[in-house]
């Protein structure tokens, strides 16, 4: 249904292509004037590309597809946060190819990953150098400012990619305004899409005035034989209607990660932020404030050194008391962003509301800990599986205090294989091969690479845990 | 619900065949009916059917919901032996038709959904004033029972009131257990149970299985749905041990120490264990009184108290578990457990067992119903502690769901008052219907904690 729907939606997108590209011919091409639509269209496409690359896991290698925005004149390319799994390694990250668009897909460039920024969330490519002449990053069109915020039914236009059969051929989008909000940064959500995700849109006159996001779908009711009114939401993943505003997120465009790891992030330890809703900060007296319940304090974070303590009510930052926004929930994101723009050293000082009293706390933030894409892993083909060293979020999910954090994680179980036929399961915890514990990941995969290189080996025995149970699983070999 | 029409016979040698047939089993019947036809007359006298109104407390409010089952009666004093998922403490209606079709109240003495049983008794004085008579069934050995052997049920499969049918012992110990099997309570854990291909369907639980001079060798409680004739019955020795802890108090306390044991199979070959020994631990419950001597999974049991342990197949399983379940809360148990080379002799003190099944409430002004959170739930959903209400209900416009509670949340704290009970909670909810007024509630959904005012 979703898939018929959008092939008449893009088909409809390819005339209008066409249209534009009879007003191109029968324009002028001498200089991009202000509201000169279809001469700003052909000068800014220069600042869009499409990238690909591959995804190699234990047993395929599969290809993504996206947009990207060109950020400065050294071939950085910004990509939408969501096109890769934050639990993928960075060096799984394969042959990234990049793309003009309309140019013959047989004439890529190689791009190389630098890293995902921990507080937007783009992720960073650079192309190479025989590419960087023919691109023009969005911010030498200009700037629009914060203080020039779009009006509400201002036209607002951008760009978008066909596939990969069509050498991501660039066409026009076009919409105005509907409403601005902050989410937390400026947010402009416009009557119909505006560009693809990711890339950039502008104003009338030209100016860079943002980047369209994914992930906004629209609810509609779905009507057929069988269903009688089904409340379906529809996501366009090739066109965005909704930006953010330049003028909060063009900063951004300079994050790039001084390497792959994205690292330095810093990191308080407050699990579960909620937000707080009006009802509640009325019932507790606080005003028109927001504020955000810690539902947990992690073991051994600054957070944790500082003093705060689980179910406080974080009301201020630095002092300054957190704002209400609607929703609710973007207050999470206000409060992340707060400590994401410091460095792990910095301090950061939070007024918390516990029970009825309020108390000022000081924390110096830290280097966040090892991330899951950081882990080791190791790939076993004749056990089936992937032992993935234990990482201090793998202690988070399953609530293991620090003096615990031993054994690996079994990361990729093979269906039918060796270990998957006696009943290991992805992100279960091996605690003991062959009835000795492995406290290490070094530990663990010395003992199991043993086993896989030992011909004669019939079976072998983990004692797993699985949902806080333990298992003694005995895996066949032969 | 209809019984089928038999077709017509395609064709005249196949009709043949089936008339000689039916002239073997009719004979074969005519034997076997005189063998049993007294000690049946009296069993069948002695079978009741049970309508049973329960509470609920699913959708946010107290509700009613009615169903059949039987029973057998037991004693002269009309005690009636039926299934701990016919009726329970949440039974609030218990009704049963005598042989004679009479109807007669009945009131719970005990249940026990370890072995899914529940025992009722006849309001004897209803009986009286009423002039009602019956009858009581007789129980059989059924540790004497073997596979193939003759056995018979009857009950009230879909309301049909008195059906008999017939079949044979196709197990005498079957193994099964079954985290939520009785209203969302554990049973099977500690017994094992009697396979029977007689047709068991919806309506026949509780009633017996009987041999052919009408004995009582187990309670029919289960069988397989969409399988042909896969039915289970406890057997009536353990029922018979289960009547007489319920008539004294009404409830059987069993003990605790937190193994979960797995069958060896054929792993004594890596453990270096002589064939038929050991009892191999798969998990070990965090916090239990087996976690706190330092057990672990992998470690094998060789001896309780003593006495050499057996649990190479599952169903040698539920008796040792048993074992440890019969002694006193408070007991002491002496186990040797052989960990790679070593042996271990640890020395546990054994706590009182309870269900995952926490008590269910309605607290009808905020439209909310809820469990109180049990230690095993907590254990088995990694909570930090058993405090709390689980929701497992919200009406539509009411406080709670208006406040934007849903089904599964845990409710931790109700003004600032952490909830380490429900009678916490009834206290505050009687506040809320004596003076109503915004009441801030800390919830948790998978442990994230978040606040909620329920508005008047």
């Amino acid at each position: 249904m979703i898939s018929s729907l959008s092939r008449v939606r893009n088909g409809s997108r390819a005339l209008r292509f066409l249209l534009v590209a009879v007003g191109l011919a029968l324009g002028s091409v001498e200089g991009a004037q202000a509201g000169d639509l279809p001469a700003l269209f052909k000068e800014r496409v220069k600042s869009v590309v499409a990238v690909e690359f591959f995804t190699e896991t234990e047993l395929d290698r599969r290809p993504t597809v996206t947009a990207a925005l060109v950020a400065d004149a050294k071939g950085t390319l910004v990509l939408p946060p969501n096109v890769i799994n934050p639990q993928i390694p960075p060096d799984k990250l394969k042959d990234f190819r990049v793309y003009l668009p309309g140019r013959p897909v047989s004439e890529y460039s190689s791009g190389e990953y630098l890293g995902q920024d921990p507080v937007s969330g783009w992720h960073f490519v650079r192309v190479g150098e025989t590419l960087r002449a023919a691109l023009s990053p969005v911010t030498t069109f200009g700037l629009r400012a914060a203080m020039n915020e779009p009006a509400l039914g201002e036209e607002f236009w951008g760009i978008g990619l066909r596939g990969k059969d069509e050498d991501f051929t660039p066409y026009f989008l076009a919409n105005r305004i509907s409403h601005v909000q902050s989410l937390p940064e400026r947010t402009a959500i416009a009557l119909g899409e505006v560009a693809a995700p990711g890339l950039p849109v502008f104003d009338r006159a030209g100016a860079f005035a943002g980047v369209a996001i994914g992930g906004f779908g629209q609810t509609f009711v779905q009507y057929s034989h069988k269903d009688r009114g089904l409340p379906v939401m529809l996501l366009n993943m090739e066109e965005s209607a909704v930006f953010q505003l330049a003028a909060d997120v063009a900063s951004w465009l300079e994050r790039v990660p001084a390497d792959v790891s994205g690292r330095p992030i810093s990191w308080l330890g407050a699990y579960g932020l909620e937000p707080m809703d009006p009802e509640v900060a009325a019932f507790l007296k606080l005003g028109d404030q927001s504020g955000s319940v810690v539902s947990e304090v992690l073991e051994g974070s600054p957070a944790e050194a500082a003093g705060l303590q689980p179910r406080d009510i974080i009301l201020a930052v630095d002092g300054q008391p957190l704002p209400r926004f609607k929703p609710d929930r973007v207050v999470v994101t206000h409060l992340e962003r707060q400590l994401g723009y410091r460095q792990p050293g910095e301090d950061v000082a939070l007024t918390v509301l516990r029970g009825t009293e309020r108390v000022e706390i000081k924390a110096r933030l830290a280097d966040q800990p090892r991330l899951l894409r950081e882990a080791d892993r190791t790939y076993f083909d004749k056990l089936g599986f992937t032992a993935r060293e234990f990482v201090y979020g793998d202690g988070v999910v399953r609530r293991v205090k620090m003096a615990d954090h031993q054994g690996v994680i079994a990361h990729f179980v093979k269906q039918s294989g060796p270990a998957g036929t006696a009943g290991l399961r992805p992100d279960d915890w091996i605690r003991e091969v062959d009835g000795v514990e492995v406290k290490t990941y070094a530990e663990a995969v010395e003992k199991l690479a043993a086993i896989e290189s030992n011909a004669l080996r019939s079976e072998f025995v983990l004692l797993t845990s699985r949902n806080g149970e333990t298992a003694v699983l005995r895996v066949k070999l032969r | 619900m209809k019984p089928a029409t038999v077709k017509e016979s395609p064709t005249p040698s196949i009709t043949r065949t089936f008339t000689l047939l039916a002239v073997v089993f009719f004979a074969a019947c005519v034997t076997a009916e005189a063998a049993v036809s007294r000690g049946f007359t009296h069993l069948l006298d002695a079978v009741v059917r049970i309508d049973v109104r329960d509470e609920s407390f699913e959708a946010g409010a107290r509700r009613f919901t009615a169903g059949i089952g039987s029973g057998v009666i037991i004693s002269a004093d009309g005690l009636i032996l039926t299934n701990a998922h016919v009726a329970g403490p949440r039974s609030v209606e218990l009704s049963v038709t005598l042989a004679s079709l009479e109807r007669v109240n009945a009131t719970l003495v005990g249940w026990d959904h370890w072995t899914d049983l529940a025992l009722l008794r006849i309001d004897l004085a209803e009986a009286k004033r009423r002039g009602l008579t019956f009858t009581h069934a007789k129980f059989g050995d059924s540790d004497a029972l073997f596979p193939g052997q003759t056995v018979y049920a009857v009950g009230t499969p879909h309301g049909l009131t008195r059906t008999v049918t017939r079949g044979i012992i196709s197990n005498n110990r079957r193994y099964f257990a079954d985290t939520r099997g009785v209203k969302g309570y554990e049973t099977g854990l500690f017994n094992t149970w009697l396979q029977t291909d007689a047709a068991i369907n919806p309506g026949n639980s509780g009633g017996p299985l009987v041999d052919e001079k009408g004995r009582v060798v187990g309670i029919n409680s289960r069988g397989y749905l969409g399988a042909d004739n896969l039915a289970f019955a406890i057997p009536a020795n353990i029922a018979q041990r289960v009547v007489a802890d319920l008539k004294g108090d009404g409830e059987i306390v069993r003990s605790y120490i937190g193994i979960v044991p797995g069958a060896l199979l054929d792993l004594e070959g890596f453990y270096s264990l002589k064939q038929n020994t050991g009892l191999l631990i798969n998990s070990v419950d965090p916090g239990s009184p087996a976690a706190r001597a330092g057990l672990r999974g992998g470690d094998i049991v060789m001896a309780i108290n003593g006495e050499p342990v057996d649990g190479r197949f599952p169903e040698q399983l539920p008796p040792i578990l048993n074992i440890v379940a019969s002694l006193p809360v408070g007991a002491t148990v002496d186990l040797v457990v052989k960990r790679n080379d070593q042996t271990l002799n640890p020395a546990l003190v054994t706590e009182k067992l309870e269900s995952r099944q926490g008590e269910e409430w309605a607290f009808e002004k905020w439209g909310l119903t809820v469990r109180k959170v049990s230690r095993a739930y907590a254990r088995e959903n990694q909570l930090r502690d058993d405090i709390g209400l689980l929701v497992i209900g919200v009406q539509p416009g009411f406080p709670a769901a208006v406040a934007g509670i849903d089904r599964g949340d845990i409710i931790t704290k109700i003004n600032h008052e952490s909830i380490v009970s429900l009678e916490a909670a009834k206290a505050l909810h009687a506040a809320f219907v004596e003076n109503p007024a915004p009441t801030l509630v800390e919830a948790e959904r998978n442990r994230r904690v978040s606040l909620y005012i329920f508005k008047p």
